[in-house]
């Protein structure tokens, strides 16, 4: 079983991130990262004894992020999803979406949800 | 113009290619290929010439003739992106197949018009195929050169396509000095552009299909064949694994959409990408391409004369644009954008100087003439190669494909907006003051690009990446 973690390019991701290793030292499982930005993820304050893999988004078929991450969830063995949220205005909602919001209702696993200042994040 | 590779090595080492038949098999293909691009200049260049007696003829307004101008570029705008999707979908030579008849079809509607309302359909049917073209053609020279040439096959691309307008200039001051007297001499300047449709029909029909585009299916043997058909022997099977390098990496290029808008770094290199397509079209450069002659004979030319006046607008575009592509990776991109709005900017001035301060007389005309040149000089010797370069390489792979998409249609709409706007603002407050408006937006361009614009020559996209990111995050 594993923990997984969708990073995206903001605060939120790296605060995420952090999240998903704690999550998954305490589960003692592995971590898969869903990488959500479009650059290369930042793992350098992933422990090294913790045993990890990055999954990047590729393709048109990952153009949407909520896609793409429910799509490793199916793919892979996870018991639990840690995602990084903010508070959206309504009109970012309305234009782009809200990624977090799908993520909390689809998911078809347990979701940790962190925000940015919160305690041992 | 599509500088696909212009920063990027190849992906896999490849023996160098020789000499032998292939060589002329993909002269031959960039020859038949570039009639797309020449087609693109034919068309949006032909309305200059035949606007007058069409004007006459079928009695159009200010309105009305900013109206049939304008939609063959709105179609364009919409050509754009569905042609590159169904490019993507059934493949480049069906594409263009299907580009070469939608021209005939749009041209011989276009010629037969009865009225101002079936032309303009007719021109909207021709700006799909416009559109689809500047969307397809790029891409199919670009997949089926080999490395080292890439680079020169696209910009011949782009070369042909001001030839196409220049032809169409010249052309149309050939007709109108023999048939002007005719109410339909404008029918018999837009149905030349027929020829150049069937030469792409029936010379593309010859034409393998893209080997990446077979790769990206799955279509192996098939792309082999063809490039052993384009390449010396060794080197197409060497190749076959930089093309499946290369069809994932445009994979790739499709992954951003939407939603990754929402990463600010992201979001202002898309809104930098809008700005330098927009403020291209704001300098006015294609209504000195859709109205030159309009414009020479308001100035003071006789009809018959403005027209053969106007060809200097096209043999100056065509010097322009060959100029440009040879300095452009010599001059610091900031620096060659800068200047090329100082100049733009200053003779559209001087032209506005010159309409409201001169007295009217017979040198008059040719001084706005020389002007108007200078401008289109300066404008496709810089500012005009430089864009597309800059929307091809600015972008993170991932996002590329959407970006540039956003930002070309963003191009074709500015396009569009000015062709429209053109002629009712002339009616309404002549040339000097049209001038100065352009001279105003050219103010704002260089405010823009000051403050904006990164520099890119000379740096890997992955430095560029870096620090921009580090810049805005």
């Amino acid at each position: 079983m594993s923990v997984m973690v969708a990073v995206s390019d903001s605060p939120e991701g790296a605060v995420a991130l952090a999240a998903g290793v704690a999550e998954a030292d305490q589960l003692d499982t592995d971590l898969i990262i869903v990488n959500l930005s479009l650059t290369e993820v930042d793992t350098s304050l992933v422990p090294a004894t913790l045993n990890f893999k990055i999954v990047d988004r590729k393709g048109r078929d990952d153009r949407d992020p909520a896609d793409a991450v429910l799509d490793e969830i199916r793919d892979h063995a996870v018991d639990r999803l840690v995602i990084g949220i903010k508070r959206r205005s309504p009109v970012g909602k309305a234009f782009l979406g809200s990624i977090s919001q799908r993520l909390l209702l689809d998911s078809p696993v347990p979701v940790v949800a962190v925000k940015l200042g919160m305690r041992d994040a | 113009m599509l500088e696909d590779g212009v920063r990027t090595s190849p992906l896999v080492a490849v023996p160098p290619d020789i000499a032998g038949p292939h060589r002329k098999r993909l002269g031959l293909i960039a020859v038949v290929a570039t009639f797309g691009g020449l087609l693109f200049g034919y068309d949006t260049g032909v309305i200059n010439g035949a606007l007058a007696p069409m004007k006459e003829d079928l009695g159009l307004t200010a309105f009305t003739e900013g109206f049939v101008v304008s939609i063959l570029i709105f179609g364009a705008a919409f050509g754009a992106l569905i042609g590159g999707r169904l490019a993507d979908a059934y493949g480049r030579r069906h594409n263009i197949l299907m580009l070469a008849g939608i021209f005939t079809v749009g041209t011989l509607g276009c010629v037969v018009a009865p009225d101002w309302e079936v032309l303009a359909l007719f021109r909207f049917v021709l700006g799909l195929a416009v559109g689809g073209a500047s969307a397809t053609v790029p891409v199919y020279l670009a997949e089926v050169s080999p490395a080292e040439r890439r680079g020169s096959l696209v910009t011949r691309n782009e070369v042909m396509i001001v030839w196409g307008q220049f032809a169409a200039f010249v052309v149309n001051a050939l007709i109108f000095n023999i048939w002007g007297e005719h109410d339909s001499v404008w029918r018999y300047m837009l149905v030349v552009a027929v020829l150049p449709a069937f030469a792409l029909f029936f010379g593309m029909l010859r034409m393998p299909e893209s080997p990446r585009w077979l790769i990206s299916q799955g279509r192996e043997a098939e792309a082999l064949k063809v490039l052993k058909q384009i390449r010396s022997p060794e080197r197409a099977v060497a190749e076959m694994a930089e093309v499946h390098a290369l069809a994932e990496e445009e994979k790739e290029a499709q992954t951003g959409g939407w939603a990754d808008l929402s990463v600010p770094w992201i979001r202002r290199l898309l809104l930098i990408g809008i700005g330098l397509g927009v403020f291209q079209q704001f300098t006015g450069i294609n209504s000195i391409m859709y109205y030159g002659s309009q414009l020479l004979e308001d100035a003071g030319f006789s009809a018959k004369a403005a027209i053969i006046a106007n060809t200097a607008n096209g043999l100056f575009s065509v010097l322009g644009v060959t100029v440009g592509i040879l300095i452009m990776n010599k001059i610091d991109r900031r620096k060659m954008l800068l200047g090329g709005f100082v100049l733009t900017t200053s003779f559209h001035i001087l032209v506005g100087l010159s309409a409201t301060l001169l007295p009217d007389s017979t040198v008059k005309p040719y001084i706005i003439l020389l002007f108007v040149i200078c401008f289109v000089f300066s404008m496709q010797g810089t500012i005009g190669p430089l864009v597309w370069l800059l929307l091809a390489e600015i972008f993170p792979l991932k996002i590329r494909s959407f970006a540039m998409g956003m930002c070309v249609f963003m191009l074709w709409i500015a396009n569009a907006g000015v062709a429209f706007g053109f002629p009712p603002v002339v009616s309404a407050l002549g040339i000097a003051p049209t001038f100065f408006i352009f001279a105003g937006l050219g103010v704002a361009a260089l405010l823009f690009i000051h403050t904006m614009v990164p520099e890119t020559r000379g740096r890997s996209l992955e430095e560029f990446e870096d620090e921009f990111r580090a810049q805005h995050a």
